[in-house]
């Protein structure tokens, strides 16, 4: 029976200042199954991952994690090592280089060679055999970008296989996949179970694990919750197991009294710029009151930040709909514009998006409005250093001084920085995009409380968060978006995490699978 | 050279202190370069710091400083400019041809004020309007600056070999050469001295009384005093040391115009602070409202106009227009940038610091002239010292974390 065990996990607690990422998680994956993992986001999904993979090496964490019969010891960012111990991953993001072949990418780095020269021969056809092996159906001199995605996918998870993987973990393989291709990807899978591989499937998508894992392990606040046979299970015990959670007093009570609509969104398309044929936006359409919080809710992949950026008019190309501000269409060709009608955008990535790291906070604050300081051609220094200063205070960002770096900062008060550099904009309508993402309970708590501030001030909100008890806990209504459509408006006072999850999923609209 | 004057000065002696350690840097660079000074005035028996060849580094060092002057804010913005040696050379030959043939031909007896007027704003126009084709080019197209200034490199070549034909222009006329190799009388450095004073202290009350007028705490007036009256000092020093030789030299008089005015655009106008932003993350300066494509272009017009004034002053200073005029002076005006603390990734950079490099360089090539080292050595000094130096810098900001 001991045997039957590849991968278990005992007790392993992972913390981080202020976080405790994983608590006390134990279960076990047994040799050849395919082993679904869900959670919330947050949940602790991915810290479990960078721990399997050398991210977070042996000794950065407590407990064990027994691989084989052995203690898994990864030193420090050794992609390579968990490799060699026969463990794959094939990230969400894919980690191919498009301007090379297939063959080159399954063997980057581990290149046949004959007094240092590459065999390219032996190269193809190993790659060949691999394929032909698996069953994976992707040319091996063909072109990396060339492929669609679902072969890019094919591509990660040979290279995954050529190292002798025993055990492969695929973290949300399905969230740039179309259905047709899901389809194959489950096949693959199923395949792989057949050659004794060992799979690890991470995803959101909970009718997939129904589809094809053997067991699933339910993680909720860094904890195990259920570890039990698919069989078992249902989409709605998964539900309530990965949600189920008393509500503690982590959001401060505002008083918000929504007024007239400001912005109106009526049946909006759009398409990648760079890649015309791909229609991010799919028929988008809701309305925002004055001094109200829309909470905008889905899962990854729905459209929730193409949909903003494309309000602030720097992704989408609208190609159908209407944006109404005030009762007047509006079009929105660059932030710039944006900025200048009122909507200003906190973005979800502040390190790449937010800020000018290397610059001081007093000029990432004044960045987007020196507009407001300059006569003609000069900029009253003074003049922006009072402003910038009186809106440091008042959301009170500790820094030393206003002329250290950004980076110098944590990241809650590199929040509130680009959060100051918004506001100095006078937004009438103030698009936060995940503003709580990767920061800690406290700072969350004075987040959320600028933001009651603000739209009591009439200033109207929409928040785009992935974790569910902050959509409930701070929004006047919830919309809740599904592959680039809005698939539902809650009011708070109706929404629960059950019914968001539902619309997010489209369980709803189709009947929970018996099991 | 009192391009310092434009940093934005904050209150309180403890943000002076961190204004030291922020600008740590650049001290550090002005002590190496006053080592360097000391160390060849003793190799040379005090020739070196002579009035005679101080005066003489100061103004070789004025046709790539010019450069490096706009090459800063072109790096800053995380780009580069490969062709402003050759754009100097350029419009040097067609500021040469000008005066040698052209107003000749069409204007014989024009007043001589009158044809080397002409003469500087045609070389100052061809400058800007070749700034203009690479702003258009590299900010509206989006073709690479490296792509676009190596082509531009060897276009500008083969114009060059096309208006010389191979021979040499002469442009030697006295008005002319004035403005390349031409001194201010005595008195006239002394007024000068005094007006830069004087600014200089309005700057500072001025300063002060802003900071009152927006509450803000002030640095005790003595320290301000005292600030302010070393900088000035420092002017009256170099005018006083100069006119001992044949007074301020008109082009390095110039080049400290251009610094201080480009200092002040890039530290206290919108385009100067974006395009530090631009070049500290682009995508949160795009996302910030900031129109890339306006701000490339103003910089590369705006390096154009400084290559215009660059070739005017060899022409000027060389006494006539060859195929050879500006070659490789790209490469010691992205040196003079690097020298200076210029990040060749983009968003840190400053004028003064371009300065000092640009300094630097002139200082070594010039006592090494002195000391009779041949050319070919002194290539291969300024080298190893040039990646010496950025050695150190880069151990330096490591060893302070």
């Amino acid at each position: 029976m001991e045997n039957n065990v590849i991968l278990e996990f005992k007790n392993v607690t992972k913390k981080f200042p202020g976080i405790t990422a994983l608590d006390d998680v134990s279960f076990s994956i047994r040799r050849g199954e395919i082993h679904g993992i869900c959670g919330e986001n947050g949940a602790g999904k991915s810290t479990l991952m960078k721990i399997l993979s050398g991210v977070y090496p042996w000794g950065s964490y407590e407990g064990q994690v027994i691989y084989e019969g052995h203690e898994l010891k990864l030193v420090d960012r050794s992609i390579h090592q968990a490799g060699q111990e026969g463990i794959a991953i094939v990230y969400q993001e894919l980690t191919l280089v498009p301007s090379i072949t297939v063959g080159e990418n399954i063997y980057l780095g581990k290149e046949p060679v004959e007094f240092g020269v590459i065999n390219w021969d032996k190269l193809y056809a190993d790659t060949q055999q691999v394929l032909d092996k698996y069953h994976l159906d992707v040319p091996a001199r063909g072109i990396v970008r060339h492929l669609g995605v679902g072969k890019m996918q094919m591509t990660e998870i040979a290279k995954a296989l050529a190292e002798n993987a025993k055990v492969l973990i695929l973290d949300e393989p399905t969230s740039a996949l179309a259905e047709a291709e899901i389809e194959q990807l489950m096949e693959i899978l199923r395949g792989l179970k057949q050659h004794g591989v060992t799979c690890i499937y991470i995803s959101h998508k909970l009718e997939e694990f129904f589809k094809i894992t053997d067991s699933i392990t339910v993680l909720r606040d860094g904890k195990t919750v259920i570890t039990r046979p698919a069989r078992e299970l249902n989409v709605e015990a998964l539900v309530h197991n990965m949600v189920g959670r008393e509500m503690k007093e982590r959001f401060p009570k505002g008083n918000r009294k929504p007024g007239e609509v400001i912005l109106e969104v009526e049946d909006l398309h759009a398409i990648d710029p760079e890649d015309p044929s791909y229609e991010v936006l799919k028929g988008v359409s809701f309305n925002l009151r004055r001094g109200e919080i829309l909470g905008i809710a889905g899962l990854m992949g729905s459209g929730r930040t193409e949909l903003v950026m494309t309000l602030f008019g720097e992704y989408g190309k609208i190609n159908k709909g209407k944006i109404k501000l005030n009762g007047r269409e509006i079009t929105v060709p660059n932030s710039r514009e944006a900025m200048l009608q009122g909507i200003s955008l906190v973005p979800e990535d502040r390190k790449m998006h937010g800020l000018v790291l290397i610059q001081s906070i007093l000029r990432n604050i004044s960045l987007a409005n020196l507009d407001q300081f300059s006569s003609l051609f000069r900029i009253n220094d003074s003049a922006e250093l009072k402003v910038s200063t009186d809106f440091a205070k008042s959301l009170a960002i500790k820094a030393s001084n206003l002329n250290a770096p950004a980076d110098s900062l944590s990241g809650g008060n590199q929040q509130k920085v680009v959060i100051s550099k918004w506001l100095m904009s006078q937004p009438k309508v103030l698009i936060m995009d995940d503003p709580t993402r990767g920061i800690d309970v406290g700072t969350k708590y004075e987040i959320y409380k600028i933001m009651n501030d603000l739209s009591e001030k009439g200033i109207a909100i929409i928040m785009i968060s992935s974790e569910l008890e902050e959509v409930l806990g701070m929004s006047d209504r919830v919309m809740v978006m599904r592959e680039g459509r809005s698939v539902g408006t809650l009011d708070i006072a109706e929404a629960t995490q059950e019914k968001i999850m539902a619309l997010a999923t489209g369980i709803a609209s189709q009947p929970i699978p018996e099991r | 050279m009192s391009a310092t004057t434009a940093s934005p000065t904050k209150t309180n002696t403890s943000e002076i202190g961190q204004q030291i350690r922020n600008n740590f840097q650049t001290y550090a660079l002005v002590v190496a370069m006053l080592v360097l000074w000391f160390l060849f005035f003793f190799l040379t028996n005090g020739i070196y710091l002579s009035a005679q060849n101080f005066s003489n580094l100061f103004r070789q060092m004025t046709i790539t400083a010019v450069l490096s002057v706009g090459m800063v804010l072109v790096i800053v913005a995380g780009h580069i400019d490969l062709s402003v040696g050759r754009l100097a050379g350029f419009v040097s030959v067609v500021v040469a041809y000008l005066q040698a043939y052209t107003w000749n031909k069409y204007m014989p007896g024009a007043p001589e004020w009158f044809t080397t007027s002409l003469s500087v704003l045609c070389g100052l126009g061809v400058g800007t309007l070749y700034g203009v084709l690479h702003g258009y080019i590299i900010g509206y197209l989006r073709v690479p600056a490296f792509i676009t200034t190596l082509a531009s490199m060897w276009i500008l070549n083969g114009l060059i070999l096309i208006r010389t034909a191979g021979r040499t222009i002469p442009a030697n006329q006295p008005l002319f050469s004035y403005i390349g190799q031409g001194y201010l009388p005595a008195m006239a450095g002394w007024i000068l001295a005094i007006i830069v004073a004087i600014l200089l202290f309005i700057q500072m009350f001025n300063g002060r009384q802003r900071r009152v007028k927006y509450g803000f705490t002030l640095a005790p007036f003595y320290q301000d005093i005292l600030k302010t009256a070393f900088l000035a000092a420092i002017v009256f020093g170099y005018v006083g040391y100069v006119n001992a030789y044949s007074g301020v030299q008109v082009p390095v008089l110039i080049l400290a115009i251009i610094a201080v005015i480009v200092s002040y655009v890039s530290n206290n106008t919108r385009f100067g602070r974006y395009t530090y932003a631009i070049g500290g993350n682009r995508e949160a300066a795009r996302l910030s409202g900031i129109s890339i494509r306006q701000n490339t272009f103003a910089i590369f017009v705006l390096m154009g106009f400084l290559c215009g004034v660059s070739g005017v002053i060899i022409a000027s200073y060389v006494g006539y227009g060859t195929i050879a005029a500006g070659t490789s002076y790209e490469l010691f005006a992205i040196a003079a940038c690097i020298l200076g603390g210029t990040s060749t990734l983009g968003g840190v950079g400053t004028i003064f610091g371009a300065m000092i490099g640009a300094l630097i360089m002139a200082s070594l090539t010039n006592g090494l002239q002195i000391m009779n080292v041949q050319a070919a050595w002194q290539y291969v000094v300024s080298g190893v010292v040039l990646v010496a130096a950025v050695y150190v810098d880069m151990a330096l900001k490591k060893s302070r974390g």
